[in-house]
Protein backbone atom coordinates (compact mmCIF):
# COMPACT_ATOMS: atom_id res chain seq x y z
CA UNK A 1 0.00 0.00 0.00
CA UNK A 2 1.60 3.34 -0.62
CA UNK A 3 -0.10 6.54 1.36
CA UNK A 4 0.31 9.39 -1.33
CA UNK A 5 0.85 7.43 -4.73
CA UNK A 6 1.46 10.80 -6.72
CA UNK A 7 4.68 12.00 -4.40
CA UNK A 8 5.87 8.76 -3.82
CA UNK A 9 6.51 7.16 -7.52
CA UNK A 10 6.92 10.34 -8.58
CA UNK A 11 9.26 9.67 -12.10
CA UNK A 12 13.19 10.12 -11.22
CA UNK A 13 13.66 13.11 -13.56
CA UNK A 14 10.37 14.80 -12.18
CA UNK A 15 11.75 14.12 -8.30
CA UNK A 16 14.98 15.25 -8.72
CA UNK A 17 13.69 18.69 -10.96
CA UNK A 18 11.28 19.18 -7.86
CA UNK A 19 14.30 18.53 -5.33
CA UNK A 20 16.36 21.15 -7.44
CA UNK A 21 13.72 24.20 -7.64
CA UNK A 22 12.79 23.19 -3.57
CA UNK A 23 16.84 23.52 -2.94
CA UNK A 24 16.91 26.61 -4.45
CA UNK A 25 14.20 28.04 -2.49
CA UNK A 26 15.70 26.32 0.76
CA UNK A 27 19.09 28.30 -0.39
CA UNK A 28 17.75 31.78 -0.96
CA UNK A 29 15.48 31.16 2.60
CA UNK A 30 18.81 30.23 4.58
CA UNK A 31 21.02 32.41 2.85
CA UNK A 32 18.41 35.35 3.53
CA UNK A 33 17.41 35.06 6.99
CA UNK A 34 20.06 32.56 8.77
CA UNK A 35 23.41 34.52 9.60
CA UNK A 36 24.84 31.58 10.53
CA UNK A 37 24.42 30.43 6.84
CA UNK A 38 25.10 33.77 5.50
CA UNK A 39 28.71 33.32 6.96
CA UNK A 40 29.35 29.88 6.21
CA UNK A 41 28.34 30.36 2.26
CA UNK A 42 30.76 33.80 1.98
CA UNK A 43 33.66 31.72 4.13
CA UNK A 44 32.74 29.05 1.00
CA UNK A 45 33.01 32.24 -1.07
CA UNK A 46 29.50 30.88 -3.06
CA UNK A 47 26.08 31.97 -2.72
CA UNK A 48 22.96 30.49 -4.04
CA UNK A 49 22.92 31.85 -8.05
CA UNK A 50 26.35 29.56 -7.85
CA UNK A 51 24.18 25.85 -7.30
CA UNK A 52 23.22 25.81 -10.96
CA UNK A 53 22.15 22.08 -10.68
CA UNK A 54 21.83 19.19 -7.96
CA UNK A 55 25.39 18.43 -9.12
CA UNK A 56 26.54 21.33 -7.57
CA UNK A 57 25.25 20.59 -3.74
CA UNK A 58 28.48 19.13 -3.23
CA UNK A 59 30.10 22.73 -2.96
CA UNK A 60 28.08 23.87 -0.21
CA UNK A 61 29.39 23.96 3.45
CA UNK A 62 28.40 21.41 6.10
CA UNK A 63 26.38 22.17 8.98
CA UNK A 64 27.30 20.33 12.02
CA UNK A 65 26.38 19.27 15.48
CA UNK A 66 28.17 21.68 16.92
CA UNK A 67 27.34 24.50 14.61
CA UNK A 68 23.90 23.86 16.18
CA UNK A 69 25.14 23.95 19.78
CA UNK A 70 27.04 26.92 18.90
CA UNK A 71 23.76 28.35 17.69
CA UNK A 72 22.14 27.61 20.89
CA UNK A 73 19.01 28.24 21.25
CA UNK A 74 17.23 29.77 18.57
CA UNK A 75 20.39 31.08 16.36
CA UNK A 76 19.06 28.39 13.22
CA UNK A 77 15.76 29.18 12.92
CA UNK A 78 14.33 31.13 10.13
CA UNK A 79 11.35 32.23 11.68
CA UNK A 80 10.56 34.87 14.13
CA UNK A 81 9.28 33.01 17.17
CA UNK A 82 5.43 33.64 17.19
CA UNK A 83 5.95 31.59 14.02
CA UNK A 84 6.96 29.05 15.48
CA UNK A 85 4.33 26.23 16.88
CA UNK A 86 6.76 23.69 18.20
CA UNK A 87 9.90 23.13 19.88
CA UNK A 88 12.15 19.81 20.00
CA UNK A 89 15.31 19.18 21.54
CA UNK A 90 17.64 16.20 21.52
CA UNK A 91 19.13 15.11 25.08
CA UNK A 92 22.93 16.34 24.99
CA UNK A 93 24.89 14.11 26.90
CA UNK A 94 27.51 16.79 26.84
CA UNK A 95 26.83 20.50 27.06
CA UNK A 96 23.66 21.90 25.74
CA UNK A 97 21.05 19.78 23.88
CA UNK A 98 20.37 21.12 20.34
CA UNK A 99 16.98 22.87 19.78
CA UNK A 100 14.70 22.30 16.79
CA UNK A 101 11.89 24.47 16.17
CA UNK A 102 9.05 23.62 13.51
CA UNK A 103 6.45 26.07 12.12
CA UNK A 104 2.95 24.81 11.68
CA UNK A 105 3.43 23.88 7.76
CA UNK A 106 6.87 21.75 9.19
CA UNK A 107 4.42 19.54 11.81
CA UNK A 108 1.91 19.37 8.82
CA UNK A 109 4.64 17.88 6.60
CA UNK A 110 6.25 15.97 9.49
CA UNK A 111 2.67 14.19 10.12
CA UNK A 112 2.25 13.66 6.09
CA UNK A 113 5.95 11.91 5.79
CA UNK A 114 5.13 9.82 9.32
CA UNK A 115 2.01 9.25 7.46
CA UNK A 116 3.38 7.42 4.82
CA UNK A 117 6.21 5.92 6.31
CA UNK A 118 3.28 3.82 8.75
CA UNK A 119 1.58 2.53 5.45
CA UNK A 120 4.89 1.71 3.83
CA UNK A 121 5.09 -0.43 6.89
CA UNK A 122 1.71 -2.00 6.53
CA UNK A 123 -0.10 -0.32 8.76
CA UNK A 124 -3.81 1.54 7.90
CA UNK A 125 -6.09 3.56 9.31
CA UNK A 126 -7.80 0.52 11.24
CA UNK A 127 -5.04 -0.35 13.24
CA UNK A 128 -4.53 0.61 16.89
CA UNK A 129 -1.17 1.95 17.35
CA UNK A 130 0.45 1.60 20.68
CA UNK A 131 2.98 4.41 20.26
CA UNK A 132 6.00 3.79 23.52
CA UNK A 133 7.99 5.83 21.60
CA UNK A 134 8.88 8.68 24.90
CA UNK A 135 7.01 11.94 24.55
CA UNK A 136 8.51 15.04 25.67
CA UNK A 137 11.67 16.85 23.76
CA UNK A 138 12.54 14.02 22.14
CA UNK A 139 11.31 13.96 18.72
CA UNK A 140 9.98 10.47 18.99
CA UNK A 141 6.72 10.35 21.11
CA UNK A 142 5.12 13.22 18.68
CA UNK A 143 6.35 12.36 15.58
CA UNK A 144 4.43 9.27 15.62
CA UNK A 145 2.31 10.46 17.35
CA UNK A 146 1.12 12.39 14.95
CA UNK A 147 1.74 10.44 11.85
CA UNK A 148 -0.60 8.31 13.48
CA UNK A 149 -3.31 10.66 13.80
CA UNK A 150 -3.24 11.91 9.58
CA UNK A 151 -3.17 8.25 8.97
CA UNK A 152 -6.51 8.21 10.77
CA UNK A 153 -5.40 5.32 13.31
CA UNK A 154 -6.21 5.30 16.71
CA UNK A 155 -3.45 5.94 18.80
CA UNK A 156 -2.37 4.82 22.24
CA UNK A 157 -0.14 7.55 23.61
CA UNK A 158 1.16 5.28 26.27
CA UNK A 159 5.02 6.77 26.14
CA UNK A 160 7.86 4.89 26.88
CA UNK A 161 8.23 3.02 30.20
CA UNK A 162 6.12 0.91 32.87
CA UNK A 163 6.58 -2.25 31.20
CA UNK A 164 3.83 -3.65 32.88
CA UNK A 165 1.11 -1.66 32.24
CA UNK A 166 2.05 -1.50 28.56
CA UNK A 167 1.68 -5.16 28.36
CA UNK A 168 -1.77 -5.05 30.05
CA UNK A 169 -2.96 -2.44 27.77
CA UNK A 170 -1.38 -3.89 24.88
CA UNK A 171 -3.20 -7.40 25.72
CA UNK A 172 -6.83 -5.54 26.90
CA UNK A 173 -7.12 -2.51 23.96
CA UNK A 174 -5.72 -5.44 21.15
CA UNK A 175 -3.18 -3.05 19.88
CA UNK A 176 -2.02 -4.04 16.24
CA UNK A 177 1.51 -1.87 15.81
CA UNK A 178 3.74 -0.86 17.96
CA UNK A 179 6.49 1.93 17.77
CA UNK A 180 9.26 1.91 20.25
CA UNK A 181 13.38 1.86 20.14
CA UNK A 182 14.12 -1.70 18.95
CA UNK A 183 15.69 -2.37 23.00
CA UNK A 184 12.55 -1.45 24.16
CA UNK A 185 10.84 -3.62 22.48
CA UNK A 186 13.22 -6.14 23.23
CA UNK A 187 12.44 -5.49 26.61
CA UNK A 188 8.84 -5.72 26.30
CA UNK A 189 9.06 -9.16 24.22
CA UNK A 190 10.71 -10.84 27.37
CA UNK A 191 8.53 -9.14 29.86
CA UNK A 192 5.76 -10.17 27.38
CA UNK A 193 6.98 -14.04 27.68
CA UNK A 194 7.97 -14.44 30.95
CA UNK A 195 4.52 -13.02 31.83
CA UNK A 196 3.17 -16.25 29.47
CA UNK A 197 0.78 -13.78 27.66
CA UNK A 198 2.49 -14.16 24.04
CA UNK A 199 -0.59 -15.69 22.86
CA UNK A 200 -2.87 -12.82 23.84
CA UNK A 201 -1.37 -10.36 22.01
CA UNK A 202 -2.23 -8.97 18.66
CA UNK A 203 0.23 -7.11 17.19
CA UNK A 204 1.25 -7.59 13.44
CA UNK A 205 3.58 -4.80 12.73
CA UNK A 206 6.56 -3.07 14.73
CA UNK A 207 7.61 0.35 13.58
CA UNK A 208 10.98 0.56 15.38
CA UNK A 209 13.96 3.18 15.26
CA UNK A 210 15.96 5.75 16.79
CA UNK A 211 19.11 3.31 17.24
CA UNK A 212 20.57 1.38 14.96
CA UNK A 213 19.47 -2.95 15.43
CA UNK A 214 21.00 -5.62 13.70
CA UNK A 215 18.88 -8.19 11.33
CA UNK A 216 19.25 -11.09 13.92
CA UNK A 217 17.45 -8.53 15.98
CA UNK A 218 14.55 -8.50 13.62
CA UNK A 219 14.24 -12.31 13.33
CA UNK A 220 13.99 -12.63 16.77
CA UNK A 221 11.65 -9.82 17.45
CA UNK A 222 9.33 -11.24 14.36
CA UNK A 223 9.30 -14.45 15.56
CA UNK A 224 8.14 -13.87 19.22
CA UNK A 225 6.15 -11.23 18.73
CA UNK A 226 5.09 -12.28 15.39
CA UNK A 227 4.92 -9.13 13.81
CA UNK A 228 6.84 -7.71 10.47
CA UNK A 229 9.40 -5.66 12.40
CA UNK A 230 10.38 -2.33 10.30
CA UNK A 231 13.04 0.01 10.67
CA UNK A 232 12.33 3.44 10.57
CA UNK A 233 15.38 6.45 10.30
CA UNK A 234 15.20 9.91 11.91
CA UNK A 235 17.10 12.76 13.61
CA UNK A 236 15.45 15.09 15.57
CA UNK A 237 17.68 17.84 13.58
CA UNK A 238 16.62 16.67 10.19
CA UNK A 239 12.83 16.75 11.42
CA UNK A 240 12.57 13.25 13.69
CA UNK A 241 11.52 9.97 13.33
CA UNK A 242 10.01 9.10 9.58
CA UNK A 243 13.44 10.62 7.37
CA UNK A 244 13.62 7.29 6.10
CA UNK A 245 11.24 4.17 6.18
CA UNK A 246 11.21 0.55 5.37
CA UNK A 247 8.98 -0.86 2.81
CA UNK A 248 7.37 -4.73 2.94
CA UNK A 249 10.53 -5.64 0.50
CA UNK A 250 12.68 -5.20 4.02
CA UNK A 251 15.81 -4.12 1.72
CA UNK A 252 16.79 -0.87 2.57
CA UNK A 253 14.61 2.25 4.11
CA UNK A 254 13.24 4.54 1.74
CA UNK A 255 14.42 8.47 2.33
CA UNK A 256 11.72 10.89 1.25
CA UNK A 257 13.31 12.71 -1.14
CA UNK A 258 10.93 15.06 -1.85
CA UNK A 259 11.90 16.92 1.44
CA UNK A 260 15.64 15.51 2.01
CA UNK A 261 18.19 15.10 -0.17
CA UNK A 262 20.80 12.53 0.66
CA UNK A 263 24.55 11.88 0.14
CA UNK A 264 26.98 9.78 1.34
CA UNK A 265 30.56 11.37 2.32
CA UNK A 266 33.75 9.74 2.96
CA UNK A 267 33.83 10.81 6.93
CA UNK A 268 37.77 11.48 6.90
CA UNK A 269 38.24 12.89 4.05
CA UNK A 270 34.90 14.89 3.99
CA UNK A 271 34.61 14.08 -0.40
CA UNK A 272 31.50 12.91 -1.74
CA UNK A 273 31.05 9.08 -2.21
CA UNK A 274 28.88 7.61 -5.04
CA UNK A 275 25.82 5.46 -4.18
CA UNK A 276 25.95 2.31 -3.25
CA UNK A 277 29.62 2.57 -1.14
CA UNK A 278 29.41 2.99 2.58
CA UNK A 279 30.11 6.38 3.99
CA UNK A 280 28.83 9.06 6.49
CA UNK A 281 24.92 10.11 6.13
CA UNK A 282 24.52 13.81 4.80
CA UNK A 283 21.02 15.07 4.67
CA UNK A 284 19.65 18.73 3.15
CA UNK A 285 15.92 19.29 4.01
CA UNK A 286 14.46 21.22 1.47
CA UNK A 287 11.26 21.39 2.19
CA UNK A 288 11.15 23.11 6.27
CA UNK A 289 10.26 26.26 6.72
CA UNK A 290 11.51 26.90 10.10
CA UNK A 291 14.70 25.49 10.50
CA UNK A 292 16.09 24.40 7.22
CA UNK A 293 19.97 22.59 7.42
CA UNK A 294 22.12 22.73 4.23
CA UNK A 295 24.52 19.28 4.21
CA UNK A 296 23.97 18.47 8.16
CA UNK A 297 26.57 15.73 8.87
CA UNK A 298 24.18 12.72 10.50
CA UNK A 299 27.21 10.99 11.39
CA UNK A 300 25.27 7.97 10.76
CA UNK A 301 27.26 5.26 8.65
CA UNK A 302 25.43 3.85 5.43
CA UNK A 303 25.46 3.76 1.89
CA UNK A 304 22.26 5.02 -0.71
CA UNK A 305 20.73 2.12 -2.62
CA UNK A 306 19.77 3.48 -6.34
CA UNK A 307 18.49 0.39 -7.68
CA UNK A 308 14.78 0.52 -8.15
CA UNK A 309 12.70 -0.91 -5.66
CA UNK A 310 10.35 -3.73 -5.60
CA UNK A 311 7.32 -1.87 -4.21
CA UNK A 312 7.27 0.80 -6.73
CA UNK A 313 8.66 3.42 -4.86
CA UNK A 314 11.43 5.71 -6.83
CA UNK A 315 12.83 7.61 -3.75
CA UNK A 316 15.91 6.32 -3.42
CA UNK A 317 16.86 3.81 -0.34
CA UNK A 318 19.77 3.60 2.33
CA UNK A 319 20.43 0.69 3.59
CA UNK A 320 19.97 -0.11 7.78
CA UNK A 321 22.28 1.94 9.69
CA UNK A 322 25.11 0.06 10.44
CA UNK A 323 25.84 2.30 13.62
CA UNK A 324 27.08 5.52 14.00
CA UNK A 325 30.42 7.27 13.32
CA UNK A 326 30.91 8.31 16.80
CA UNK A 327 29.48 5.08 18.98
CA UNK A 328 31.65 3.10 16.84
CA UNK A 329 34.23 1.65 18.98
CA UNK A 330 37.88 1.24 17.70
CA UNK A 331 39.96 -1.33 19.42
CA UNK A 332 43.40 -1.66 18.58
CA UNK A 333 42.25 0.05 14.69
CA UNK A 334 39.66 -2.39 14.42
CA UNK A 335 36.05 -0.57 13.69
CA UNK A 336 33.28 -1.97 15.75
CA UNK A 337 29.43 -1.58 16.10
CA UNK A 338 27.74 -2.69 18.77
CA UNK A 339 25.58 -3.83 16.41
CA UNK A 340 27.81 -6.10 15.04
CA UNK A 341 28.67 -7.42 18.39
CA UNK A 342 24.69 -7.87 19.30
CA UNK A 343 24.81 -9.89 15.35
CA UNK A 344 27.33 -12.09 16.49
CA UNK A 345 25.20 -13.05 19.90
CA UNK A 346 22.09 -13.21 18.42
CA UNK A 347 23.21 -16.04 15.90
CA UNK A 348 24.22 -18.36 19.29
CA UNK A 349 21.43 -20.92 20.05
CA UNK A 350 19.40 -19.70 22.47
CA UNK A 351 21.01 -16.46 23.17
CA UNK A 352 18.70 -13.41 23.13
CA UNK A 353 21.18 -11.49 25.29
CA UNK A 354 21.14 -8.38 27.13
CA UNK A 355 24.69 -7.05 26.42
CA UNK A 356 27.20 -4.31 27.75
CA UNK A 357 30.29 -3.29 26.05
CA UNK A 358 32.73 -2.16 27.76
CA UNK A 359 35.99 -0.65 26.82
CA UNK A 360 38.93 0.42 28.45
CA UNK A 361 42.70 0.68 28.06
CA UNK A 362 45.07 -1.24 30.19
CA UNK A 363 48.73 -1.06 29.74
CA UNK A 364 47.89 1.14 27.00
CA UNK A 365 45.84 -1.93 24.88
CA UNK A 366 42.42 -1.53 24.30
CA UNK A 367 40.33 -3.84 25.58
CA UNK A 368 36.96 -5.09 24.93
CA UNK A 369 34.81 -6.70 27.36
CA UNK A 370 31.10 -8.17 26.41
CA UNK A 371 28.93 -8.82 29.19
CA UNK A 372 26.16 -11.22 28.94
CA UNK A 373 23.21 -11.78 31.06
CA UNK A 374 22.78 -15.32 31.67
CA UNK A 375 19.15 -16.37 31.92
CA UNK A 376 17.25 -19.07 32.46
CA UNK A 377 17.60 -20.14 28.98
CA UNK A 378 21.16 -20.25 29.20
CA UNK A 379 21.87 -21.48 32.59
CA UNK A 380 23.69 -24.48 33.16
CA UNK A 381 24.49 -26.06 36.17
CA UNK A 382 27.79 -26.94 34.91
CA UNK A 383 30.40 -25.06 35.32
CA UNK A 384 32.23 -26.46 31.74
CA UNK A 385 29.28 -25.49 29.81
CA UNK A 386 28.80 -22.13 30.67
CA UNK A 387 32.54 -21.88 30.15
CA UNK A 388 31.89 -23.51 26.98
CA UNK A 389 28.99 -20.73 26.16
CA UNK A 390 31.67 -17.81 26.62
CA UNK A 391 34.15 -19.28 24.81
CA UNK A 392 32.01 -19.65 22.19
CA UNK A 393 30.83 -16.18 22.50
CA UNK A 394 34.74 -15.36 22.34
CA UNK A 395 35.72 -17.38 19.79
CA UNK A 396 32.61 -16.36 17.21
CA UNK A 397 33.62 -12.59 18.01
CA UNK A 398 36.99 -13.41 17.09
CA UNK A 399 35.87 -15.51 13.90
CA UNK A 400 33.56 -12.79 12.08
CA UNK A 401 34.90 -9.48 13.65
CA UNK A 402 38.60 -9.97 14.19
CA UNK A 403 38.97 -9.06 18.03
CA UNK A 404 39.30 -10.93 20.89
CA UNK A 405 37.38 -10.09 23.42
CA UNK A 406 37.53 -10.87 27.61
CA UNK A 407 33.66 -12.33 27.75
CA UNK A 408 32.13 -12.09 30.97
CA UNK A 409 28.61 -14.10 32.63
CA UNK A 410 26.98 -11.53 34.69
CA UNK A 411 23.81 -12.10 36.45
CA UNK A 412 19.91 -11.49 35.13
CA UNK A 413 18.82 -8.05 35.16
CA UNK A 414 22.07 -6.22 36.28
CA UNK A 415 22.90 -4.71 33.29
CA UNK A 416 20.93 -1.19 32.63
CA UNK A 417 17.48 -1.80 31.43
CA UNK A 418 16.43 0.94 28.17
CA UNK A 419 12.95 2.05 28.28
CA UNK A 420 14.63 4.61 25.72
CA UNK A 421 17.79 3.83 24.20
CA UNK A 422 19.76 1.43 24.68
CA UNK A 423 23.39 2.23 27.03
CA UNK A 424 25.21 -0.10 24.88
CA UNK A 425 28.89 0.89 25.48
CA UNK A 426 30.87 2.02 28.37
CA UNK A 427 34.52 3.54 27.09
CA UNK A 428 36.00 3.77 29.82
CA UNK A 429 39.72 4.84 28.17
CA UNK A 430 40.92 8.24 28.96
CA UNK A 431 42.58 8.83 25.77
CA UNK B 1 11.48 -41.64 43.91
CA UNK B 2 15.72 -42.14 44.10
CA UNK B 3 16.36 -38.89 42.39
CA UNK B 4 16.71 -35.79 44.53
CA UNK B 5 16.12 -31.68 43.77
CA UNK B 6 18.79 -29.67 43.94
CA UNK B 7 18.67 -25.95 43.26
CA UNK B 8 21.46 -24.54 41.44
CA UNK B 9 21.90 -20.96 41.23
CA UNK B 10 24.29 -18.43 39.30
CA UNK B 11 26.47 -16.15 40.84
CA UNK B 12 28.81 -13.55 40.33
CA UNK B 13 31.98 -14.08 41.64
CA UNK B 14 32.05 -11.02 44.01
CA UNK B 15 31.78 -10.16 47.37
CA UNK B 16 28.68 -10.71 49.13
CA UNK B 17 26.81 -12.98 46.58
CA UNK B 18 26.52 -16.10 48.35
CA UNK B 19 25.35 -13.99 51.56
CA UNK B 20 22.86 -12.65 49.50
CA UNK B 21 21.52 -16.58 48.06
CA UNK B 22 21.23 -17.89 52.43
CA UNK B 23 19.70 -14.89 53.16
CA UNK B 24 17.15 -14.98 50.89
CA UNK B 25 16.21 -18.69 51.82
CA UNK B 26 16.68 -17.68 55.93
CA UNK B 27 14.50 -14.91 55.92
CA UNK B 28 11.76 -17.61 54.03
CA UNK B 29 12.94 -20.07 56.97
CA UNK B 30 14.38 -22.80 54.61
CA UNK B 31 16.64 -24.96 55.82
CA UNK B 32 19.66 -25.75 54.18
CA UNK B 33 20.91 -29.43 54.26
CA UNK B 34 24.00 -29.03 52.10
CA UNK B 35 25.31 -26.76 50.10
CA UNK B 36 28.54 -26.38 46.90
CA UNK B 37 29.97 -23.72 45.50
CA UNK B 38 31.38 -24.10 42.40
CA UNK B 39 33.70 -21.15 40.79
CA UNK B 40 35.48 -19.77 37.32
CA UNK B 41 36.90 -17.00 37.67
CA UNK B 42 33.99 -14.52 37.17
CA UNK B 43 31.22 -16.59 38.08
CA UNK B 44 30.11 -19.34 40.77
CA UNK B 45 27.60 -21.94 40.77
CA UNK B 46 25.79 -22.65 44.12
CA UNK B 47 24.15 -25.90 44.58
CA UNK B 48 22.17 -26.60 47.58
CA UNK B 49 19.44 -29.10 49.27
CA UNK B 50 16.69 -28.29 50.94
CA UNK B 51 13.51 -29.04 52.39
CA UNK B 52 10.59 -28.65 49.70
CA UNK B 53 12.98 -27.88 46.76
CA UNK B 54 10.23 -26.41 44.61
CA UNK B 55 9.02 -23.83 46.95
CA UNK B 56 12.95 -22.64 47.78
CA UNK B 57 13.38 -22.23 44.09
CA UNK B 58 10.40 -20.39 43.36
CA UNK B 59 11.77 -18.11 46.49
CA UNK B 60 15.10 -18.07 45.10
CA UNK B 61 14.02 -17.06 41.27
CA UNK B 62 11.86 -14.12 42.46
CA UNK B 63 14.57 -13.14 44.32
CA UNK B 64 15.93 -12.15 40.74
CA UNK B 65 18.27 -15.29 40.73
CA UNK B 66 18.73 -17.07 37.78
CA UNK B 67 18.36 -20.81 39.26
CA UNK B 68 17.43 -23.94 38.09
CA UNK B 69 16.02 -26.94 39.53
CA UNK B 70 18.51 -30.31 39.03
CA UNK B 71 17.96 -34.27 39.08
CA UNK B 72 20.89 -35.62 40.94
CA UNK B 73 21.68 -38.39 42.95
CA UNK B 74 22.04 -38.93 47.45
CA UNK B 75 23.69 -41.53 48.23
CA UNK B 76 24.68 -43.01 51.59
CA UNK B 77 28.38 -44.71 52.40
CA UNK B 78 29.41 -46.02 55.37
CA UNK B 79 31.87 -43.91 57.45
CA UNK B 80 34.71 -45.43 56.92
CA UNK B 81 38.30 -45.60 54.61
CA UNK B 82 38.37 -47.23 51.30
CA UNK B 83 33.95 -46.94 51.45
CA UNK B 84 33.88 -43.52 48.86
CA UNK B 85 36.81 -45.79 46.18
CA UNK B 86 34.27 -48.61 46.38
CA UNK B 87 31.27 -47.13 45.24
CA UNK B 88 33.35 -45.09 42.40
CA UNK B 89 35.05 -48.25 41.16
CA UNK B 90 31.22 -49.62 40.84
CA UNK B 91 30.15 -46.83 38.75
CA UNK B 92 33.48 -46.69 36.68
CA UNK B 93 32.63 -50.37 36.29
CA UNK B 94 29.27 -49.13 34.45
CA UNK B 95 30.78 -46.39 32.60
CA UNK B 96 29.16 -43.76 34.64
CA UNK B 97 30.85 -40.26 34.55
CA UNK B 98 30.25 -37.82 37.30
CA UNK B 99 30.15 -34.23 36.87
CA UNK B 100 31.04 -33.00 40.34
CA UNK B 101 29.95 -34.06 43.88
CA UNK B 102 30.14 -33.36 47.19
CA UNK B 103 29.41 -34.65 50.53
CA UNK B 104 27.96 -34.10 53.85
CA UNK B 105 27.74 -36.14 57.02
CA UNK B 106 24.49 -37.52 58.68
CA UNK B 107 23.06 -37.25 62.20
CA UNK B 108 24.08 -40.78 62.75
CA UNK B 109 27.78 -41.23 62.81
CA UNK B 110 28.27 -44.07 61.03
CA UNK B 111 27.02 -42.58 57.76
CA UNK B 112 28.20 -40.02 55.11
CA UNK B 113 26.27 -38.57 51.76
CA UNK B 114 27.41 -37.87 49.40
CA UNK B 115 25.69 -35.75 46.64
CA UNK B 116 26.25 -36.48 42.92
CA UNK B 117 25.44 -35.44 39.29
CA UNK B 118 26.07 -37.65 37.08
CA UNK B 119 25.54 -38.61 33.30
CA UNK B 120 23.09 -41.30 33.69
CA UNK B 121 21.08 -41.43 36.28
CA UNK B 122 19.09 -44.25 35.58
CA UNK B 123 22.16 -46.72 34.81
CA UNK B 124 23.48 -45.02 38.04
CA UNK B 125 20.54 -46.17 40.30
CA UNK B 126 20.62 -49.72 38.98
CA UNK B 127 24.25 -49.98 39.64
CA UNK B 128 24.10 -48.91 43.03
CA UNK B 129 21.20 -51.07 43.93
CA UNK B 130 23.04 -54.12 42.42
CA UNK B 131 25.95 -53.10 44.66
CA UNK B 132 24.22 -52.53 47.25
CA UNK B 133 25.01 -48.86 47.64
CA UNK B 134 22.47 -47.05 49.81
CA UNK B 135 20.24 -44.20 47.58
CA UNK B 136 18.72 -41.93 49.37
CA UNK B 137 14.64 -40.35 48.11
CA UNK B 138 13.89 -37.15 49.67
CA UNK B 139 12.03 -38.14 52.97
CA UNK B 140 15.73 -40.08 53.86
CA UNK B 141 17.32 -36.75 53.13
CA UNK B 142 15.18 -34.87 55.74
CA UNK B 143 14.99 -37.80 58.54
CA UNK B 144 18.57 -38.47 58.58
CA UNK B 145 20.29 -34.72 57.73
Amino acid sequence: MIYDDEIETLPREALEALQFKRLQQTLERVYALVPFYKEAFRKANITPSDIKSLKDLHKLPFTTKDDLRDSYPYGMFSMPIDQIVRIHASSGTTGKPTVVGYSRADIEEWSQLMARSFVACGATSKDIIQNAYGYGLFTGGLGAHYGAEKLGAAVIPISGGNTKKQIMIMVDFKSTVLTATPSYAQLLADTIEEMGLLDKINLRVGVFGAEPWSENMRQKLEEKLRINAMDIYGLSEIMGPGVAIECEAKEGLHIWEDAFIPEIIDPDTQEPLEDGQEGELVITTIKKQAMPLIRYRTKDITKIIKEPCKCGRTHRRIQKILGRSDDMIIIRGVNVFPSQIESVLMEIEGLAPHYQLIVDRINNLDTLEVQVEVDSKIFSDEIRKLQGLQNQIQKDIKDILGITTKVTLVETRTLERSEGKAKRVIDKRKI
Amino acid sequence: MKRIKQISIFVENKPGRLLDVVEVLGNSNIDIKAISLADSSDFGIVRLICENPESAYEVINNSGFTASLTEVLAIAISDKPGSLAKVLRALKESDVNIEYMYGFSAKTKDHAVMIIKVSNLEETIKCCISNNVQVLSENDISSIV
